[in-house]
């Protein structure tokens, strides 16, 4: 008998065959991540003092309200550790879902070898299945490692099951979400953008609503999951439309699998140039070409944060006046509020920073994909130096966090004035962003390197990545040990606009910077070109 | 002057020896068939030639130049056309060409019409949805599209229809007619064997045999088909005669070829009233190569 889901089960095998490394290195980098977290928290407040002093400041905190939603019992140990946890918990379960959903559905089609496969006894629906299967099951271990490290610093039993299920529901959302993404574009990069902005839209929604205190946080999966409120009175009614969402959504994935091509998407394919622009003649042009969309996709959204950002930066001072603890922590000073809001743009721009190191590596990596499509070949048999062709992926990388991170001051900017009428903090909010690029541009040129270097081992690139972003968002909850600290580029330079601008660190970086290029430079001249 | 010259060149990928001394020469003017099963080597001395992929020793040339130092210099003036082409789902194949043709550093308008429109192909379609036969087009006509002096042609026709595959034959001995050189590495014996002026046969990352498809034939035998009045039995004692068969009157055997003379004279006396001699087709030559080698 054949079924719609016939052949699901070995769909499933293979899957976890072809990651039997991947699928670990994601439960142990973000479990682990969550782990010594939720390890460390509990003896930095081993004293109700501590406990209640977290409550006043960081629990009234716009920043962490935006960042991190309100937590529920932020007065207990458990609702603490929920706190800290939660950015890194919440948006990496949605990334790794969705990376791993888009590489064994989209991908595969894109490869051509899902057509191999679907070729023998496979039923329509069984790699979807298979797919959705796959990524509840890694949402579900990230949510039992959760439960598990909170009920190992005695967190309480109703609490540590609570904010784990919620995690796994959230999860479970985006698998759902994804799943309708890949349906509807027409490339695995495309699938890998619109679930990437439904991941972004989900967590700034949530953070608004937070901030504001609204009803904008039930609009948000990121929002249900958090008000099932662990640690705090919990309620599981929240779950409802969490399920629902997920189970419409893979109504609607069914359908459009049924309702498209193989390999095509929702929408056709238009005729296009018959002839190259002259633009296109050059390794410069082609490489912009190729990353245009990638490019504009990354400036629309970090544009969006900027604006979103410094829209809501003029209602801290509100926030404060309505919030007498605040006060009461920092110190009642007519200076406060100035120095919650450079608290807060501080983090700001630390954390759009870390945001735009995912376009350089995604951007320098693409020379990756080149070489092992074999379209490197194509154009290294052409009369292109081997070091224009890097080094034009370098120029496109470097000066498009440029713009991007101009693009995000300016929007910081433009939504500040928007909410005040002051048109004035223009140069302040772009010059507080670009005084973070030379960190960003170290990731980039470490990825550079590391393409040159060691082909094969380019998801090191990613780990940079991975590690500058805990150590930013989690770099104080886990104290790491301050070598550690300093290995990430972002600790070097000042912060702005905490501290004054200094120059100098961000030119020693530059120059490392230009040197790891040139290393990487180098070292590709001297290797083989990857060929499929 | 040779055109390409490779000289004992060994190329390893870890415990893998793809290329074990590979000597070959291809002489400027010539259509050089480049032949082999899979894996046998061929892309890989390709790539090596294009300066992709760095020889471990040996010496290669590439119309006088080291094409590891000199690659970008050297790749002006030669066309490559992969076996499996891998193109930007996001241009359209008329853009591919022009970018490529470019990057090379020149096209001919002319010859770019004239060969999209010899190769019936539609240049303003996306390359995610063009098809395997499609893609190879679109390396071929960027290929052809600009005056090389040497062009290096990994399996080119993978993929093309009969028809299609016809005018890329025209098209090579057009190109032979200009005085350009071929190295065309095929596993398609027939379009070798309508092509080629000289022939390499690699193995196992070593070529085995090398040149002119009559020099290779005279290498081998001849099989020779005849009915005669008398007995032929005797034929099985001459020099270079192997596997003699009798059916009846008529014996079919084959003979190496510097002993086909003396066969056909001892025929001659036995009163022969039918005779037919082919000499070896090319994928008789391949496949003896290979089951020789098989069995020894």
């Amino acid at each position: 008998m054949s079924s719609p889901f016939t052949g699901t089960r070995h769909l499933v095998r293979l899957i976890l065959r072809r990651d039997r490394w991947i699928l670990p290195a994601w439960i142990v980098g973000l479990g682990g991540t969550i782990t010594a977290s939720a390890l460390a928290v509990p003896s930095f407040y081993d004293t109700p003092e501590k406990v209640a002093g977290y409550a006043g400041a960081v629990g009234t905190s716009p920043v962490s309200h935006l960042m991190s939603g309100r937590q529920a019992g932020i007065d207990t140990l458990g609702g603490i550790v929920a706190n800290e946890i939660s950015q890194v918990a919440q948006l990496g379960i949605c990334l790794m879902v969705m990376f791993l959903v888009v590489r064994h559905t989209r991908a595969e089609e894109e490869s051509g070898r899902a057509e191999l496969v679907r070729s023998t006894v496979v039923g329509r629906h069984a790699a979807t299945l298979a797919a959705l299967l796959y990524g509840v099951a890694a949402a579900l271990v990230i949510g039992l490692v959760t439960t598990v490290s909170m009920l190992a610093v005695d967190l309480g039993l109703l609490g540590s099951v609570t904010y784990g299920a919620g995690l796994t529901l959230l999860g479970l959302c985006y698998v759902a979400i994804t799943l309708v993404a890949v349906q509807v574009a027409t490339s695995a990069r495309e699938a890998l953008g619109l679930a990437g902005a439904a991941i972004a839209v989900g967590y700034l929604v949530r953070g608004v609503g937070a901030m504001q205190d609204n009803a904008l946080v039930w609009v948000s999966p990121f929002g249900w999951a958090q008000r099932m409120d662990a640690f705090g009175a919990e309620q599981w009614w929240p779950a409802v439309p969490v399920v629902l969402l997920t189970a419409a959504l893979l109504g609607v994935a069914g359908w459009l699998t049924v309702h498209r091509d193989f390999a095509g998407g929702v929408l056709p394919a238009r005729p296009g140039r018959p002839r190259a622009s002259r633009f296109l003649g050059t390794p410069l042009g082609l490489t912009l070409r190729l990353q245009r969309g990638l490019l504009i996709g990354w400036a629309v959204g970090l544009t969006a944060l900027g604006l979103l950002y410094g829209a809501v930066m003029p209602t801290i001072p509100d926030l404060v006046a309505s919030n007498p603890d605040i006060a009461e922590v920092i110190g009642a000073s007519p200076d406060v509020e100035q120095a919650l809001t450079d608290a807060f743009l501080r983090y700001i721009f630390l954390f759009m920073a870390a945001a735009s190191c995912g376009f350089v590596v995604t951007s320098v990596l693409r020379l990756r994909a080149e070489e092992e499509s074999g379209r490197a070949e194509l154009v290294l048999a052409t009369g292109v130096r081997r070091t224009s062709w890097m080094a034009a992926a370098a120029v496109v990388a470097f000066a498009g966090v440029l713009l991007l991170t101009l693009l995000m001051g300016l929007g910081l900017a433009v939504g500040y004035a928007v909410g005040t009428g002051e048109w004035d903090r223009v140069v302040e909010h772009v010059g507080g962003q670009t005084s973070y690029l030379p960190g960003v541009l170290v990731v980039a040129a470490l990825a550079v390197a590391v393409v040159g270097l060691w082909p094969r081992r380019s998801l090191l690139a990613w780990a940079v990545v991975a590690f500058v972003v805990v150590q930013v968002l989690l770099g104080e909850t886990l104290r790491l040990p301050s070598w550690v600290d300093a290995v990430s580029p972002f600790s070097h330079l000042p912060e702005v606009p905490v501290e004054d601008f200094d120059p100098v660190p961000g030119l020693v970086e530059l120059a490392l910077a230009a040197g790891a290029v040139g290393w990487g430079l180098w070292a590709f001249r001297r290797r083989d070109v990857t060929t499929p | 002057m040779a055109a390409v010259e490779l000289e004992g060149v060994v190329k390893t990928f870890g415990a893998v020896r793809a290329l074990d001394g590979v000597d070959l020469t291809v002489e400027a003017g010539e259509v050089h068939g480049f032949l082999g099963p899979n894996g046998a080597g061929k892309s890989t001395a390709i790539r090596v030639l294009l300066g992709l992929l760095k020889a471990d020793s040996g010496r290669a040339t590439l119309l006088g130049g080291d094409p590891w130092g000199e690659a970008a210099e050297l790749h002006r003036r030669i066309a490559y056309v992969p076996g499996d082409v891998a193109l930007w789902p996001g241009l359209t194949g008329g853009e591919v060409i022009d970018v490529l043709a470019r990057l090379r550093g020149g096209l001919d308008e002319r010859r770019r019409a004239e060969t999209i429109e010899r190769f019936e192909f539609d240049p303003t379609k996306k390359c995610r949805t063009y098809s395997k036969g499609n893609r190879q087009k679109v390396a071929l006509i960027a290929a052809l599209a600009s005056r090389a002096e040497l062009y290096l042609l990994d399996e080119p026709t993978s993929g093309l229809d009969p028809l299609m595959e016809k005018e890329f034959q025209q098209a090579v001995l057009e190109l032979k007619d200009e005085g350009a050189t071929v190295l065309l590495s095929s596993h398609i014996l027939a379009e070798a064997e309508a092509l080629s002026d000289r022939i390499s046969i690699i193995r196992a990352g070593q070529v085995v045999q090398s040149g002119s498809l009559a020099e290779l034939r005279h290498l081998t035998r001849t099989t020779v088909i005849a009915e005669t009045a008398r007995s032929a039995a005797h034929l099985a004692e001459v020099d270079g005669v192997h596997h003699p068969r009798f059916v009846g009157a008529r014996i079919t055997f084959d003979v190496d070829s510097v002993h086909l003379d003396a066969a056909v004279q001892a025929l001659a006396p036995l009163g022969v009233r039918s005779l037919s001699v082919h000499p070896p087709t090319l994928e008789e030559l391949f496949l003896r190569q290979y089951g020789e080698e098989a069995t020894a």
